[in-house]
């Protein structure tokens, strides 16, 4: 890797290689890593819609695992109870996801900065209590357990490998998602409200209905991420739902880099290893290797994983 | 009418104490996060290490001795974590408010787990001191006495914190920084040892507080977590760096948590969620909002 | 802070470096046929997870669990039978999103044969597809929702510990036959296990002729304060109360009904979980005159119990609880099937299982597999000041009951 290296080339090179390197994986992997990957892309989704909220339209949520929680008791729910054919579950997800959004955004988005955290702790715990409490729908505190594989053409998905597949081509559809939102004039307009919102309200942006459409968005990409949770995990509990998931997808973000989606999947993939892979083996201390890495990330990666810079010849 | 009172006064009284305690809690929070726009998510940790600091020094059955030498413990150990905290958060301060709040999320992780290894993770529990460990009869019910002193606490405190922030030039100082920052390091007095000073104090509150916490709370892992829930609904409806929001928000609080709970027992699980979203929807910058005092 | 420059070549270098160090061991093939995987002990050999909280307010069981597991082994060669038991401990964290990956691990990776353990019942019921699919045994050492062995139950899945009915269903035949006139108020945490509790408290208690005077649902885990509900308490009349708490709720529902005078007026009574364990100790004086029902008590007066509790205090200082003993049992199960099975393997462990009959070794007192649950006597056990502590002393037993109570 020398000054000489394109950088079009690295645009488009590095991203190919990733998502080829993805698509072989179950092909190489024994099935506790797959399922470990399988995690990471779903966690990563999740992050990455919340990277849309926090890192381009700058609006620190707390309460996003609210709508990744919406769509996964959606998906298993209708898994369980109606079909559990192929798409028609994730769809329900996407949907529940952005219709909690669509009712709670709009008292969300009319606070900011500390004050728009807050509520939006509020909101996921009130969610969060709901579905404690609404038992008939959500099974309560046990969770929503049993939750049939998902089927493709009648047959049940329930390997390893083709499940991974599975998640990572409804992956590839939230992400892409995402990517077109930031790349659009629209989110060009997003990045503008997070600098500064009152010079683009001067510029005659409708900043307000700008942000609750963001939000909406991320909280239907968040849904379909929670449909992929139901999906593999085949079980939906509160904890999903709490400020534990919303607090560490924020950990995601921030690792990532603000306003960088991919950096986003990076961050989740750490945090999903940290915790699910190393943390059983640490005797209990999971939680204090997790802190650690918060501190030392927000140390010295400023600008996260996103923002480590290429070594250009002679540049620092 | 006199029925209803009857049997609600002791709920009413209840939670006048719990909201006391938890106004001595809040203001730390109230007043770092107002003056110098730093969340300190850390706040819930520290009250957490006053409270294993009042059950390792006075245990289970606290003498005054122990309990008056815990209580300056606490002071201590408050003023020394604040330092710190500003410490840690002084590189940061050119970048955002929600990076400064991650990295005191992740002090506060490291801290309760350390406070985990150090003290175990059984549930603790602190009776109040000699002389304050029993009962009167309030309104013809048996009301614990410690619950009634903490009200007395609640408001000397408040009282105390008014005068110095209304009164002294400390307290013109706070108010100055809270309205427009820059301003007063303009006029000579440095941002960086104010910013010290609020941390420092408002850490050794919280502190504090978890000694004065411990006949109720106890001291145990994941009390961290409740206790800055709590504060973070304290301060922000009753919005930042205002002695009398704080006190006020609190107050509400506490009601909530004890008449609230009394009368809608069915939604008492929403409540404090669903006062804050109202609150917020209502007024979006909390109720005293802008106020200094 | 500034001389540290972290180029992507550098990070990428050592994620590199990191990730093909775990890719190495993560290599196979998840493509192929879901077939069982290997046996992970080799012959002559029985690899077990072990899946306990180790950080977490769990934390505390799952130390007297693996004190009971570890103790059973040592006092008995580490063999299960003819097999050398080798142990791997994962921690399930405080919920499901930490359980079901550890137990993940343990099948997987690790490739265990049987997992032991479990605290947290949405755990043990999100684990079971898994566990029923990768055709293990799966012995839930605590977790007692109702549906582990009922609705959602699995040849795979046994229990050495108890049902959230079961436990309250003796309190509730207690208190019935006792005729407790005035009425009885029912208190338990808003979460699965008060209400299973609450539940089978009713139906007992009523069958037995008792009337319920109010019931109350405080927040779970949202709850430090509990004087809404001690007033309606003392409001609604009744004679007495029967509650279900356990953990920091316990600690802090006990202390507070005393402080608020109810403890004079209404006696309380619980299922076991409020007394037992490091709480009692944090209750202290509190505590004393409560009346519990319990598969368990370290008082209990057979010549098992009092051998264990004299080795478990010399190896720990401190005295057992009902999670070491149900460890314990399930080491000792284990060992009885695999005496007479010949492979480790779910199918195998899970007939040798069924065969088990009557465990009358136990500290427990005697008891056997019912619906693949303990069937098991009860004790009502009252709170006691003994030497420098407290202790639940054995005021009565019970008939050994099913999961259906």
């Amino acid at each position: 890797m020398n000054a000489a290296m394109n950088p079009a080339v690295t645009r488009v090179a590095v991203p190919a290689v990733v998502w080829l390197g993805l698509a072989a994986a179950p092909v190489f992997l024994a099935p506790y890593a797959t399922t470990t990957l399988t995690r990471m892309l779903v966690f990563g989704l999740l992050a990455a819609s919340l990277a849309l909220l926090v890192g381009i339209t700058g609006l620190p949520s707390l309460g996003h695992a609210a709508y990744f929680g919406t769509g996964a008791y959606a998906a298993g729910w209708f898994a369980k109870n109606v079909s559990a054919q192929a798409p028609l579950s994730l769809v329900v997800a996407a949907l529940a996801g952005g219709a909690a959004a669509a009712v709670t955004g709009w008292v969300a988005i009319r606070a900011s900065g500390v004050f728009f955290l807050v509520l939006t702790l509020a909101i996921g715990e009130i969610v969060l209590q709901l579905a404690e409490t609404w038992e008939p729908v959500t099974g309560g505190s046990n969770g929503l357990y049993g939750i049939p594989a998902v089927t493709i053409g009648g047959a049940p998905v329930s390997n390893a490998g083709y499940l991974y597949w599975f998640v990572l081509a409804v992956f590839a559809v939230g992400f892409a998602a995402l990517w077109l939102v930031a790349r659009s004039p629209y989110g060009t307009a997003l990045r503008g409200i997070r600098d500064n919102e009152e010079r683009m309200r001067a510029l005659g942006y409708p900043t307000a209905l700008y942000k609750y459409l963001v939000f909406v968005v991320a909280g239907t990409v968040a849904g379909l991420a929670g449909g992929m949770l139901a999906t593999q995990q085949r079980l939906v509990t509160p904890a999903d739902l709490g400020f534990t998931t919303a607090a560490l997808a924020l950990l995601a973000v921030i690792i990532g880099g603000a306003g960088s989606l991919w950096g986003a999947c990076v961050g989740a993939a750490l945090v999903i290893i940290v915790r699910d892979s190393l943390g059983p083996t640490l005797d209990g201390h999971g939680p204090l290797v997790l802190g650690l890495v918060f501190v030392l990330v927000v140390y010295l990666m400023p600008r996260g994983v996103a923002g480590v810079r290429l070594r250009r010849g002679g540049a620092p | 009418m006199g029925a209803w009172f009857d049997a609600n006064l002791v709920s009413i009284l209840n939670g006048a104490a719990i909201g006391c305690l938890l106004f001595i809690l809040a203001i730390g929070l109230s007043l770092v996060f107002g003056m110098m726009d730093v969340l300190n998510l850390a706040h819930g940790a520290i009250f957490l290490v006053g409270a294993y600091l009042g059950w390792h020094i006075g245990g289970q059955d606290p003498t005054w001795t122990t309990f008056l030498l815990a209580l300056a413990a606490a002071l201590g150990a408050g003023l020394l974590a604040g330092a710190g905290m500003s410490l840690l958060t002084e590189p940061l301060r050119n970048r955002s408010h929600l990076d400064q709040a991650l990295l005191t999320l992740g002090v506060a992780l490291v801290v309760a787990e350390l406070l985990s290894m150090a003290f175990g993770n059984d549930v603790q529990a602190v009776n109040a001191p000699p002389g304050l460990d029993s009962t009167v009869r309030v309104f013809g019910s048996v009301y614990p006495t410690y619950r009634l002193v903490l009200i007395g606490v609640g408001v000397v405190f408040a009282a105390g914190l008014w005068i110095l922030v209304s009164r002294t030039m400390i307290g013109a100082v706070i108010r100055a920084t809270v309205a427009d920052r820059d301003m007063v390091s303009t006029i000579g007095i440095d941002n960086r040892k104010v910013k010290l000073a609020v941390f420092a104090v408002g850490s050794a509150l919280a502190a504090i507080a978890g000694v004065l916490g411990g006949p109720i709370y106890g001291a145990r892992p994941g009390l961290d977590s409740t206790v800055l829930i709590l504060a973070l609904v304290v301060v922000v409806i009753g919005g930042l760096g205002s002695v009398r929001g704080a006190l006020v928000g609190a107050l509400i609080i506490g009601q909530i948590e004890s008449l609230g709970r009394a009368l809608l027992a069915d939604a008492a699980s929403f409540l404090l969620f669903g006062a804050l979203a109202v609150v917020l929807v209502l007024r979006p910058r909390g109720l005293f909002a802008g106020a200094t005092r | 802070m500034s001389g540290m420059v972290i180029t992507r070549r550098r990070l990428f270098g050592m994620v590199g470096v990191g990730g093909a160090a775990a890719a190495l061991s993560a290599c196979g093939s998840s493509l192929g046929e879901d077939e069982p995987a290997g046996s992970g002990g080799g012959q002559g050999a029985v690899k077990v997870g072990l899946v306990i909280p180790q950080a977490g307010v769990y934390a505390p069981l799952g130390v007297d669990m693996k004190n009971g597991w570890d103790l059973w082994l040592e006092r008995h060669g580490g063999k299960f039978g003819n097999y050398t038991v080798t142990t791997v401990v994962a921690d399930e964290g405080e919920s499901p999103q930490t359980g079901v990956p550890a137990a993940q691990r343990l099948l997987q990776s690790d490739d265990c044969d049987v997992l032991v353990g479990i605290v947290n019942s949405a755990t043990a019921l999100g684990v079971r597809d898994l566990v029923t699919e990768s055709k293990k045994v799966l012995l839930v050492a605590n977790a007692g929702a109702n549906d582990i062995t009922g609705k959602a139950s699995s040849p795979y899945i046994w229990r050495t510990s108890f049902t959230n009915g079961q436990v309250a269903a003796a309190m509730g035949r207690y208190l019935g036959e006792e005729g407790t006139t005035g009425g009885v108020f029912e208190i338990a945490s808003d979460y699965a296990a008060g209400a299973e509790a609450v539940a089978g408290f009713r139906t007992a208690f009523e069958a037995g002729g008792g009337a319920i005077a109010g019931s109350a649902k405080p927040p779970f885990g949202k709850t430090q304060d509990y004087q809404p509900f001690l007033s309606q308490i003392r409001s609604s009349g009744a004679a007495a109360t029967f509650c279900f708490f356990a953990g920091a709720e316990a600690v802090a529902f006990v202390k507070q009904y005393r402080q608020f005078g109810l403890a004079e007026t209404t006696p309380l009574y619980g299922s076991g979980f409020l007394t037992e364990g490091g709480v009692l100790a944090a209750q202290g004086a509190a505590a004393v005159g409560i009346r519990t029902a319990l598969h368990y008590t370290s008082e209990l007066d057979n010549q098992h119990n009092k051998d264990f509790v004299t080795a478990y205090q010399e190896k720990y200082d401190v005295v057992p609880t009902v999670y070491s003993v149900q460890t314990w049992d399930a080491a000792n199960v284990l060992d009885r099937a695999l005496r007479s099975a010949t492979a480790t393997d779910g199918d195998t462990l899970s007939k040798a299982l069924e065969g088990v009959g009557a465990i009358d070794d136990s500290p427990r007192g005697e008891w056997s597999f019912d619906g693949q649950t303990p069937k098991q006597k009860f004790y009502i056990r009252e709170v006691e000041k003994k030497g420098d502590g407290y202790v639940n002393a054995v005021l009565a037993e019970t008939d050994a009951v099913g999961q259906d109570g």
